[in-house]
């Protein structure tokens, strides 16, 4: 139906970065890859607030896992332009000056170009990768096509089996500040993006040394 | 980009020295280099004997002992705290680790890359003081020591000096065994043997009452004593004995040690307490250890890889030979033998990775696992001209089978394509970036397509299509059935025989990188040029040799020579007109193949692009050198295949 959307003019003309990002996935990450192999990269966004319809990206943090080695000259932190300054919510994070940041554009070809065709990685990153989305559909990005691995369902998956389900899990018991704690991560810049992404990145180490004792060892059976 | 993430770590190792003497912004310098490892209990960060590492370590959080092995017990040296700093002296002093480091409980460390710190300890002297003063149980770093190790490490010359290639190392990493095997006087032999064969080991001491050396028996000895001489299984030990026994004390220099064995042709050396017959046996050191203690020859990397399965220790045994490499071309050995050595190195890292997908998936595949193949390596390794880690070319051939198997029988080959290429990327080669690799379907194929697409490159043969083929030609088979590429080959051969439209397009296409003849001319005015400062060794004057190379050998239809310099040497008895041109030009490839290895070591990459101005005068003057034959040769080719007549 790809002419029908084209007659009729609803489809949003690719930007070249958006190409050059998705012809990097015409091959794909072979299953057997050993995790000392792969790159991951740790994202995490501070936004607007929590509804992806309405609210919009702040700030942006990142660095890159590779052989179980957190590089931190890969570290990136990005804060944008955001189209909708919500007063409450700017107050909440004590950013103030946003008119600073960098704009969507700049920030989508920054971001795409840094995340490659690495493993995204986050805690709970569904809605990080929403927002995104969002923020690159301007541009004609239909979807992220990176492998994603949420450090949530990762922690859940070693310490409960795959077949657990959160809501009969105490409460809170899977979010970051708790993983944290339990595995005696320091915590320290909560609440912004780039102090996320370190943790997690931390997180993701201790977590990627656990899954190997229990057999978890290669790409597919990482990234089921 | 100062961020979170970079002051975070700048925080952590602001409170502890030497960190603590640095300013804001050598601290910001630092803290960007950092990575951030995690390491869970019990694991090893280095081993003692081990070469240093690049980098240094701070501990974050956990715990880190540094321990001693001695008589193959692991004794504590001391226990790293949060912001302890360890690993350096190993670093300044340019030899192995003297100590384990082992995590205790898990731990995070921060690893610290030498380079950095090496340009703040220039800056400030007083963190170059901290570290004379030395921080590890008394071994003190003398100041004079620190300097000249810094600058030692910016020449090439001083890479290799730790990798153990030096005939007298230190005695630290000499392993012998401290528990000997030994029996009194009157033993029979046959029950000697019993139990050396129980024990796994080639020796026997003969001790009396006191425990002190009297005698020793080898498997030498059984073989030219017992069996050859045809005497009774029941003959006691002493008659068969090599008496009296040359003994020395363990803690002896290794070059002493290394010096008595070799003049006195043993192969077993008895150690005592205090050196003499006269006091009991302590250990006993075989010239087996000596050789493992010499870490990076050959030899022993050969067998370490025989021996292992492990993909991380097959990398780690990779790095090794590089240091290999390094020490070989510092010392202007030969590069027939230095490629030879790689290549062989090479070629069985590819044989057990066959072997490792082979066990891995044959399970999955009972009756397809039987259908015969054959790895090829091509490009430079099929050539046995790659030294460095660069791109992988290879190919997989195998043979033909029903139409209703072939899609199975390829699914499985491509399995075993992928498996191997991911056990070579880590053991640290490149991908290639053309993708001309087993794991692409295009290049997995059964033999019957493989000989199609050879007589197409050969009958319709376009400049495109051969750009890319030319590697093809230079395939060798590395491991499984090695008729599937004899039968190629024989079809390759028997296919250009009549085609000389075939050498000529081949021929055009070795004459499309024209050497820079007027290269250094040129280069003194050539500043701001399109070529910069760098000169393409491998385009403009590697790639024009080989392809001349291939060309030739092809037609003169000579099969199983694949090196460049070799091809050369054979088309140099093939053409006696030529002899001393063909004879120059594989001279000329060596001189090249050594110095883009070299600038490869130095720079840490492909070493293709070297930078003339930086060379010195010499090797200024044997690269031009290089660049004659290239041009001579061309010339010649552009005769004798008529290509000022041959219009595409």
């Amino acid at each position: 139906m790809d002419w029908l959307s084209r007659v009729f003019g609803n489809k949003i003309p690719k930007a070249v970065f958006i190409e050059e990002y998705e012809r990097l996935f015409e091959k794909p990450i072979p299953p057997m890859r050993p995790i000392s192999q792969l790159t991951f990269v740790l994202i995490d966004t501070e936004t607007t607030g929590l509804d992806h319809k309405k609210d919009f990206i702040i700030s942006f943090g990142a660095i890159k896992l590779k052989s179980y080695v957190l590089k931190i000259d890969t570290a990136l932190e990005i804060y944008l332009q955001t189209p909708l300054k919500r007063k409450e919510a700017i107050e909440v994070h004590e950013i103030l000056d946003t008119g600073n940041g960098m704009a969507i554009k700049e920030f989508g070809k920054q971001f795409l170009k840094y995340i490659g065709k690495d493993i995204i990685v986050g805690h709970h990153i569904g809605f990080d990768l929403l927002m995104l989305e969002k923020a690159l559909k301007p541009f004609g990005l239909k979807k992220l096509l990176n492998p994603v691995l949420d450090t949530q369902y990762l922690a859940m998956r070693l310490e409960k089996g795959p077949q657990f389900d959160l809501s009969l899990g105490k409460p809170g018991e899977y979010v970051l500040d708790s993983l944290c704690n339990r595995y005696g991560i320091e915590l320290d810049d909560r609440h912004t993006a780039a102090g996320d992404a370190f943790l997690t990145g931390q997180l993701l180490m201790k977590l990627l040394k656990l899954a190997e004792k229990k057999g978890i060892k290669d790409f597919g059976n990482l990234i089921r | 980009m100062a961020n979170v993430i970079v002051n975070r770590v700048k925080e952590f190792l602001k409170r502890y020295p030497p960190f603590n003497f640095l300013s804001n912004d050598s601290l910001e310098l630092v803290a960007k280099e950092v990575e951030v490892r995690y390491f869970s209990e019990n694991e090893l960060l280095f081993e003692q004997g081990d070469p240093a590492q690049q980098y240094f370590f701070v501990l974050k959080e956990g715990s880190v002992h540094l321990t001693e092995k001695k008589d193959g017990v692991e004794e504590i040296v001391e226990v790293c705290d949060e912001g302890d700093v360890f690993g350096v002296l190993a670093l300044l002093g340019k030899r192995p680790y003297l100590l384990n480091a082992r995590v205790q409980e898990e731990s995070l460390i921060y690893a610290i890359p030498v380079a950095i710190f090496e340009k703040i300890l220039n800056e400030n002297s007083r963190v170059g003081l901290y570290f004379a003063a030395g921080f590890a149980s008394g071994q003190v770093v003398v100041r004079t020591d620190l300097s000249q190790s810094q600058k030692a490490r910016t020449t090439f010359k001083e890479i290799s000096r730790d990798s153990g290639l030096l005939i007298f190392t230190g005695q630290s990493d000499l392993n012998y065994s401290s528990d000997v095997l030994t029996c009194p006087k009157g033993t029979l032999i046959s029950k000697a043997v019993a139990s050396m064969a129980d024990k796994g080991v080639g020796s026997i001491v003969i001790v009396n009452q006191k425990d002190h050396p009297i005698g020793i028996i080898t498997d030498k000895d059984l073989r030219n004593r017992l069996i050859a001489k045809n005497k009774s299984y029941e003959t006691p030990v002493e008659e068969l004995m090599t008496a009296p026994v040359i003994t020395k004390k363990k803690d002896a220099a290794f070059s002493e040690l290394y010096i008595t064995m070799i003049k006195n042709r043993l192969h077993h050396l008895i150690f005592t307490e205090d050196g003499t017959m006269d006091s009991p046996v302590t250990g006993i050191l075989s010239d087996h250890d000596i050789l493992l203690s010499q870490g990076n020859s050959p030899a022993v990397l050969i067998n370490a890889l025989m021996n292992t399965w492990e993909i991380n220790e097959m990398a780690k045994i990779r790095d090794r030979a590089e240091k290999l490499l390094a020490y070989y071309l510092e010392n202007e050995v030969s590069i027939d033998f230095v490629a030879s050595i790689i290549s062989e190195i090479n070629d069985i890292i590819i044989k057990r990775a066959v072997e490792m997908a082979k066990k891995k998936y044959e399970p999955d595949f009972p009756e397809i696992s039987k259908v015969k193949f054959c790895f090829l390596s091509l490009g430079s390794e099929g050539r046995e001209e790659q030294l460095l880690r660069t791109d992988l070319d290879n190919a997989i051939v195998f043979e033909d089978v029903a139409g209703s198997k072939l899609e199975e029988t390829k699914a499985y080959m491509l399995l075993i394509a992928q498996q191997v290429i991911e056990i070579l990327l880590a053991c640290g080669f490149q991908p290639c970036p053309a993708d001309i690799m087993a794991n692409n379907p295009k290049y997995c194929q059964p033999l019957s397509t493989w000989k199609n697409m050879f007589s197409d490159w050969i009958h319709s043969p376009n400049q495109q299509a051969l750009m890319n083929a030319t590697i093809f030609f230079d395939y060798r088979a590395i491991i499984g059935n090695k008729s599937l590429a004899d039968e190629l080959t024989e079809h390759i051969y028997n296919e250009i025989t009549g085609k000389s439209i075939f050498l000529n397009f081949l021929a055009k296409n070795a004459l499309l990188n024209p050497p820079p003849l007027g290269f250094f001319r040129n280069f003194i005015v050539e500043k701001s040029g399109e070529q910069k400062d760098k000169f393409d060794i491998k385009l403009r004057a590697m790639m024009p040799l080989a392809d001349i190379g291939r060309l030739l050998v092809l037609s003169h239809r000579v099969v199983g020579i694949n090196n460049t310099f070799r091809r050369f040497e054979k088309l140099a008895d093939l053409e006696p007109n030529y002899r001393d041109l063909m004879l120059e030009a594989g001279k000329a490839y060596e001189i090249l193949m050594r110095m883009r290895a070299i600038e490869g070591l130095n720079s840490g990459n492909s070493g293709r692009y070297i930078h003339p101005e930086k060379l010195g005068k010499l090797q200024r003057q044997l690269l031009k050198n290089a660049f004659a034959p290239i041009d001579e040769l061309q010339k010649i080719i552009q005769v004798r295949f008529q290509l000022d007549y041959f219009r595409n």
